[in-house]
């Protein structure tokens, strides 16, 4: 294509109603979804704390597992060492239940072991562990948010 | 003439200067007023004034789409009554539950119908892409309609998946919380999305308001444009399918073989061969009363089954949600039974990529099969290999769905669906 200096490949009138128009309606539209949709995400949540305190280690006996309802974990004691596992289900979020063995979600059938991980079911990987450690006031404090391997135990 | 009395009284009504001012035709008595009568009316105006005999057959489109359309109006009927009680808060919901039940006169009757008018939507939604799949009606000129037809589908899965929370006992907590984390395998996006839907990390309020958002406004509003877009598709592609031979009989009469004793009148432009382009009249019929009298006749029954199940058979109603205590097993709705299966194998392959590649296909399906012949037939002999490969996928959907439902049992191990085995309760 041969374009003279009087007849560019771009007009102005094509330039400014690709940039002006165009380009603003696009901005526009892009920029109202984006609102909208960082509309629907909270910004506070009404949930338990992911950090919380479990108690005195002392309510907890030697060599026991207590499962914790609102928080939906296991604190595990052995002599005087403390961990906490989750008890949610990593397939599909079910509730496990405390077994023998270890844990078994009644949902789709996934077996865990003592130590969180999987023997069976469809659960792609091992419950997690959480951070527990001691406050001044001497109670167990969960950090739900920190996840830790199965070797980490706080001692008291 | 003898007419009975309420058509007498009709009659006289929209004779009356109030009535003419409504009704512009009033009861038809010629042809004529038969063709204005459907065209001068809102309601009736998004259907043809002449319908091929054909598209009347019950034994061709068996009225499953017809059906669909009938159960979403009592949907948003029987919903709409709901809404005068129901409560979106997690401490009153199910005590709403429980008032339909017992204390709101027709309460239970009312819910009733509207749990399975939504299960037997579900239902008939599937059973016409399978009469649109047998009788090859996707193909051209109908293949974005069948696009915008797998949409609603999926629409009216989310309406059923976002109603099934509402009630807040546990089968709607538990089903929700495996739904929203099989949401949460998608790749990259997937606990974003899972956080968005949810409002949190967890079912609990938030949940239940943006589910009820969802369920009473977007999503019935998004099904009600696409289902007029649908219908008005249907129009303008010219009708519903029909199989070469009905199309081209007509296409034969040359132009100066047609009547001259007679005026044409231009009624609208459509795509295609249209039923009203040169065509044949004599295999076409009225719509009034022809497709109007069968229509209503459906509707009829369709409300009549709807109602008998609804007074012989409850909705179900389990105890309160509870986070701590899933039901073993913990089941999703039936028709998502046959993706649990596949999830209880591998939540990402079941639950992600399965779905995801059939409404993917099923999307694509018109611009993938390019054979042109076998259309508005049952079964045609022409589209062996594509009517054979659907079946085979649809065969493999319901085996997995009855396993789903039936042969699985407490800890969603095998059990013998004929053995009546004792109900499993977990405790900690």
């Amino acid at each position: 294509m041969n374009h003279s200096h009087q007849d560019p490949a771009v007009s102005r009138r094509n330039f400014f109603e690709l940039t002006f128009g165009w380009c603003a309606a696009a901005f526009a539209v892009s920029a109202t979804a984006a609102g909208a949709l960082r509309f629907l995400v909270p910004n506070v949540l009404f949930e338990p704390s992911q950090q919380f305190k479990a108690g005195k280690p002392d309510d907890y006996l030697d060599g026991s597992v207590t499962f914790i309802e609102d928080q939906r974990v296991f604190i595990v004691r052995k002599g005087n060492t403390y961990r906490c596992i989750s008890a949610v289900c990593t397939h599909l979020g079910c509730t496990v239940n405390r077994t023998e063995q270890g844990y078994h979600c009644p949902c789709h059938g996934s077996v865990f072991n003592n130590e969180g991980t999987r023997t069976a079911g469809p659960a792609p990987k091992a419950l997690s562990w959480f951070l527990v450690s001691l406050s001044k006031d001497n109670r167990l404090v969960v950090d739900k948010n920190q996840r830790v391997t199965e070797e980490k135990y706080l001692v008291v | 003439m003898n007419h009975f009395l309420p058509k007498k009284i009709l009659k006289w009504a929209m004779q009356t200067r109030i009535g003419r001012s409504i009704f512009r035709v009033g009861l038809p008595e010629s042809n004529l007023e038969r063709s204005q009568a459907m065209v001068s009316s809102f309601l009736l105006h998004v259907q043809p004034a002449k319908v091929n005999r054909h598209s009347l057959k019950a034994s061709y489109t068996l009225g499953l789409g017809l059906i669909s359309l009938y159960l979403l109006l009592i949907l948003v009927g029987t919903g709409t009554l709901l809404m005068f009680y129901y409560v979106p808060s997690t401490d009153r919901a199910y005590n709403v539950m429980k008032d339909l039940q017992f204390v709101i006169s027709a309460g239970l009757v009312l819910r009733n119908m509207h749990r399975w008018a939504a299960h037997l939507m579900v239902l008939f939604v599937m059973l016409h892409m399978c009469r649109v799949f047998y009788t090859g009606a996707y193909k051209s000129p109908r293949e974005f309609n069948w696009v915008i037809g797998v949409m609603l589908f999926l629409v009216t899965l989310g309406l059923s998946f976002t109603g099934y929370l509402l009630p807040w006992d546990q089968l709607a907590f538990w089903a929700i919380t495996v739904g929203a984390n099989i949401a949460a395998y998608a790749p990259i996006i997937g606990p974003k999305l899972q956080f968005l839907l949810l409002g949190g990390h967890t079912v609990g309020q938030e949940a239940l308001t943006r589910f009820y958002a969802l369920h009473v406004i977007v999503l019935p509003a998004v099904a009600f444009l696409g289902v007029s877009i649908h219908l008005f598709r249907v129009r303008k592609d010219g009708g519903l399918s029909r199989p070469e031979e009905v199309r081209s009989s007509v296409d034969r009469i040359a132009l100066n073989e047609l009547p001259t004793n007679k005026s044409y009148g231009l009624m609208e432009l459509a795509r295609g061969t249209t039923p009203q382009v040169g065509k044949n009249p004599d295999d076409e019929v009225f719509s009034w009363p022809h497709l109007i009298f069968r229509e209503i006749i459906l509707f009829l029954l369709v409300a009549v089954v709807l109602l008998f199940l609804s007074i012989f058979w409850n909705a179900p109603l389990e105890e309160f949600a509870n986070a701590i205590h899933p039901p073993n097993p913990a089941k999703a709705p039936w028709y998502f039974l046959g993706l649990q299966e596949l999830v209880s194998y591998s939540a990402f392959w079941g639950g992600v990529v399965v779905p995801g590649l059939l409404v993917g296909l099923l999307m694509l399906l018109p611009y993938i099969d390019r054979n042109r012949h076998g259309i508005g037939r049952w079964f045609a002999r022409e589209r062996i290999v594509a009517n054979t490969l659907f079946t085979f996928c649809l065969i493999v959907a319901i085996v997995l769905t009855i396993i789903g439902s039936l042969f699985r049992g407490p800890n969603w191990s095998w059990q013998n669906p004929w053995k009546q085995q004792a109900v499993q309760t977990e405790s900690h």
